[in-house]
């Protein structure tokens, strides 16, 4: 006999001898795993032991601050950035909001700088002045075409003249590069914009954003067309171009350097921000309020009032909200504001349809909720989102049917095809959103493509409610997937966060014939849902059409009219030669034609109905490029309309150049990205990711399993022995 | 005898439950080599046009690149996302930072004790090269190394050429997994 076949004949032995008495087996057993586990912990014990002083002794000191792509707190590179610090001062008079936000770039280092600075502004801002002080001299920017005037300022640039350089990069995002800001100098950057402020079912609302919400850039890479050459960008292919072959969706966003700006963690803040509001409502305010800030009113004469942050200063990590109701019945059901130019009479109209009086509930309606869970939801965005879909679906009837679609970087439906909203099903849905959590990225275009489907419903109402802060790069994209699919159902969009990309949720909706409502923070989530419940549960005022009065030369815009929902007034902008005449406007609601009729004379003048219509202009014909106008005839138009009303747009931007050079050659520049803050609410490792865990326990488990292997081994050898 | 005959059946507990520990310790070597035969298949078809490439069917990840290190003989196939899933199959391209090879800054982490163990022994100015989903190879070069705190770190997104930045757990002899450093290796297109 062997050995071993001794210890085997030994172990079943063993093993036979204790069986029939049942009490010993557990002792035994609970004793022999007492021993192991005793054993095994003491190895373990031993193990961390030996091995915290390797890790100790790691080269603690050798952590690097600031290398070559990687910044960590205290880096000297961060020093070197210049700082910034931005004031807001807005005049609103009735309708129009103009406002100079001031940028001042004060360098604390040594050398020379550059600082380029991506800064968001409200998606309909009409920018058209830049000035730059230098010193005590006030520089005025010009308006060119955006290759024209990035040429000029790298020429001032290279030549040590002090510059700044205006560069829309969406219409709600734009880039101010400014040249030669010498060492422990400031340099003050002037841009003025105006804007037609949003009334909505009896409030006005304004909104400034401060810092961008980190876009996220899908799919491919681009196609290398635009490798940063300065003329390329903004020439980059238009989707509308391949429209007419069936176009693979184009998830490229060829200019994704140019809005990406850094973004600092939520721990930093900076870019303080200050806010000076002068009100003209034109009207007795019933409330007057900011969800977002605290603030301070003073009435002035009159109406008048000033508004200023109740901190003076703030962090620019939240949009700034102010809204206003004036009192009931003080806003007339319709306007008309005229500017008289060298070129004609400019005409601004709005009108606000009378309440519908009935309701669609009787209508079978469909629901399809759409919920982005980002990493870039990550944090209050999230919570703000599950509870406006849990509200949502609480609104559901029996005999509605829906469905729940979640997306990051994959889609997940729910059902797979709409259910009624039955009680099981419903408690399925809010089991669904209750465990919903945030992360990954922002593949936008197969979730709209699940809840879009391109076809009529003659018998359903079918609304698509789409919950997301909207901050991905590939806009345009998206703008086109949603045209070609929407069949007729209607996409609404909820803006949720500190600062969502209010472009892309705006024209989402409008593409989608349905409406935008943004919710900044959870205790607006009621208030804010309600006010879309109204909306979606009234019919909507359609197929709207104005008849101008008869005058070749009249253009009017947009052309195409959006469809009004509850409390929304229609807003049309015009150049007319005479600016005589009646305009009508026709309209149907559910199977109730609706028609307005009134004249273009005889209305308010005021300041700035010009800049509308061009900015109206510009922005119609940026979605008649979706719809297949072609490239560089969009290219032009844009162009000559945005050099004649002196507007930045895609294709023209604003320089302002200094005369004399300020850097001798000999002093290097060096150029510094601006960061911008984190939006409030959000997780920076969640947007951005943590560093990935790098190890696996596998030498662990090897050690410590290898060592109990060898120590089971010699005791039952010894064992054996004795 | 009573007791040498306890003591026995405990060495043979301790036995059992160290080849588990080690069992499982190889299982985890395995997965890491085996995954990578299983992705030189899925690799090819990505080369032939195919787009995001399921390894296995229940994959949560897909390859996206091809590194090798000649000086090493390491050839690796790089895949989607970094999460803890993926890493134990191969090396992970953070979703979020530019595409291997594209113009920006591609960062690429994976195990210490793994794919990943042969960051140890590479010196700055050697050569790593990348293979894009087109096919294409692009050649790099080490311009720096840095033991860095992971907790503390942003990296750059945007660059003006294209960058390759691998990140490994450090100490590289360390035992216990979930140590704060991090070992980061720049590498820059040539």
């Amino acid at each position: 006999m062997t050995r071993q076949q001794q210890q085997l004949k030994r172990f079943v032995q063993f093993t036979h001898l204790h069986v029939p008495l049942e009490r010993d087996v557990f002792t035994y057993l609970g004793a022999c795993f007492g021993i192991g586990l005793a054993v095994s912990l003491l190895l373990i014990t031993l193990v961390l032991l030996l091995t915290t002083p390797v890790r100790a002794d790691g080269m603690p000191d050798s952590i690097q601050h600031g290398t070559l792509f990687m910044k960590t707190e205290g880096s000297s590179e961060r020093r070197e950035t210049p700082l910034l610090h931005t004031d807001v001062q807005l005049k609103i008079t009735g309708l129009i909001a103009r406002a100079h936000v001031t940028q001042t770039f004060r360098n604390d280092s040594d050398t020379w700088v550059e600082g380029v600075y991506v800064f968001p502004l409200p998606e309909n801002a009409a920018v058209d002045h830049l000035h730059m002080q230098v010193g005590t001299r006030s520089i005025e920017g010009v308006i060119q075409e955006r290759g024209e005037a990035k040429r000029n300022y790298e020429q001032a640039k290279q030549t040590g003249k002090k510059a700044a350089l205006v560069e829309q990069e969406r219409p709600n995002m734009f880039t101010n590069s400014v040249a030669n800001i010498g060492p422990h100098d400031t340099v003050i950057v002037e841009i003025e914009y105006q804007q037609t402020l949003r009334y909505d079912q009896g409030d006005f609302r304004l909104r400034f954003p401060t810092t961008i919400t980190p876009r996220y850039i899908p799919g491919e890479e681009p196609g290398g067309c635009d490798d940063g050459d300065d003329d390329a960008a903004p020439e980059e292919s238009e989707p509308g171009v391949s429209a007419s072959a069936e176009p693979a969706i184009v998830n490229t966003v060829s200019d994704a350097a140019r809005i990406t700006p850094p973004t600092l963690p939520e721990t930093i803040k900076i870019n303080p921000i200050s806010v000076h509001i002068d009100l003209d409502a034109g009207f007795p305010l019933q409330r007057i309020d900011s969800p977002s800030h605290a603030i301070v009113v003073q009435k002035q004469d009159g109406r008048r009032m000033n508004i200023t942050l109740a901190d003076g200063v703030v962090a620019s990590d939240r949009d700034f909200e102010l809204v206003w109701t004036p009192q009931a019945g003080s806003v007339p059901q319709a306007a008309v504001f005229s500017q008289a130019r060298d070129d004609g009479i400019y005409h601004l109209l709005m009108i606000l349809p009378p309440p519908a009086g009935t309701s669609n509930v009787a209508l079978p309606r469909e629901t399809i909720f759409i919920i982005d869970t980002s990493g870039s939801m990550a944090g209050t965005s999230m919570t703000q989102a599950k509870q406006a879909l849990a509200m949502a679906l609480e609104r559901l009837r029996p005999t509605d049917r829906f469905d729940v679609i979640e997306f990051n970087s994959r889609t997940r439906v729910l059902f797979g095809s709409a259910r009624y909203a039955s009680l099981d099903n419903l408690q399925s849905a809010q089991r669904f959103v209750a465990g919903l959590h945030a992360d990954g990225g922002t593949e936008m275009a197969p979730a709209l493509r699940a809840a879009l489907d391109g076809r009529a419903h003659h018998d359903v109402l079918r609304q698509v409610i789409f919950l997301t802060d909207g901050s991905v790069g590939n806009e345009d994209a998206l703008f086109e997937l949603i045209q070609r699919q929407l069949g007729d159902s209607r996409l609404f969009t909820i803006g949720i966060g500190s600062a969502p990309n209010s472009y892309f949720m705006k024209k989402s909706a409008e593409f989608g014939h349905g409406t935008f409502t943004a919710i900044g923070d959870v205790k607006d989530v009621r208030a804010r849902m309600s006010a879309l419940f109204e909306k979606l549960e009234q019919p909507a005022l359609t197929g709207i059409t104005i008849a101008w009065p008869t005058d070749t030369t009249l253009e009017s815009w947009p052309r195409k009219l959006p469809d009004l929902y509850a409390g929304e007034p229609l807003i049309v902008s015009a150049r007319s030669a005479t600016g005589s005449g009646e305009v009508s406007i026709h309209g149907t609601r559910g199977l109730q034609p609706w028609q307005a009729t009134l004249p273009l004379h005889g209305g308010k003048t005021a300041e700035g109905v010009d800049v509308v219509w061009a900015r109206a202009k510009i922005e119609a014909l940026h979605d008649q490029a979706l719809a297949g106008l072609d490239a560089a005839q969009l290219r032009q138009q844009v162009i000559d309309v945005a050099l004649r009303h002196h507007l930045v747009s895609k294709y023209t931007s604003l320089v302002a150049i200094d005369v004399t050079p300020s850097r001798l050659d000999t002093d290097p520049l060096h150029t510094h990205n601006l960061p911008v803050n984190l939006p409030a609410g959000m997780v920076y490792s969640k947007v951005f990711g943590p560093l990935p865990q790098t190890a696996t326990p596998a030498p662990l488990l090897v050690l410590v399993g290898g060592l109990l292997l060898l120590c089971g081994v010699i005791v039952r050898l010894l064992a054996t022995m004795a | 005898m009573n007791a040498c005959k306890h003591i026995s059946a405990g060495a043979l507990l301790v036995t059992v439950l160290g080849a588990l520990l080690l069992g499982n310790g190889m299982y985890l070597y395995a997965k890491a080599q085996l995954a990578q035969l299983l992705l030189q298949n899925a690799w090819q078809r990505t080369l032939s046009g195919e787009q995001n490439v399921k390894p296995w069917p229940w994959a949560d990840t897909w390859p996206v690149a091809r590194l090798r290190s000649p000086a090493h003989g390491i050839d690796v196939i790089v895949l989607a996302g970094d999460s803890g899933r993926v890493l134990a199959f191969g090396p992970g391209h953070h979703f979020g930072s530019a595409l291997p090879t594209q113009t920006g800054h591609s960062l690429i982490s994976a195990h210490r004790d793994t794919h990943f163990r042969f960051l140890q022994n590479v010196t700055l100015n050697e050569e790593l090269q990348l293979q894009n989903t087109r096919g294409e190879w692009h050649r790099y070069r080490v311009v720096e190394t840095r033991v860095l705190n992971a907790s503390n770190v942003e990296f750059a997104t945007v660059t003006q050429q294209s960058a390759l930045t691998l990140i490994t757990c450090y100490p590289f002899d360390a035992l216990v997994p979930g140590g704060p450093q991090r070992f980061v290796l720049t590498a820059l297109e040539i």
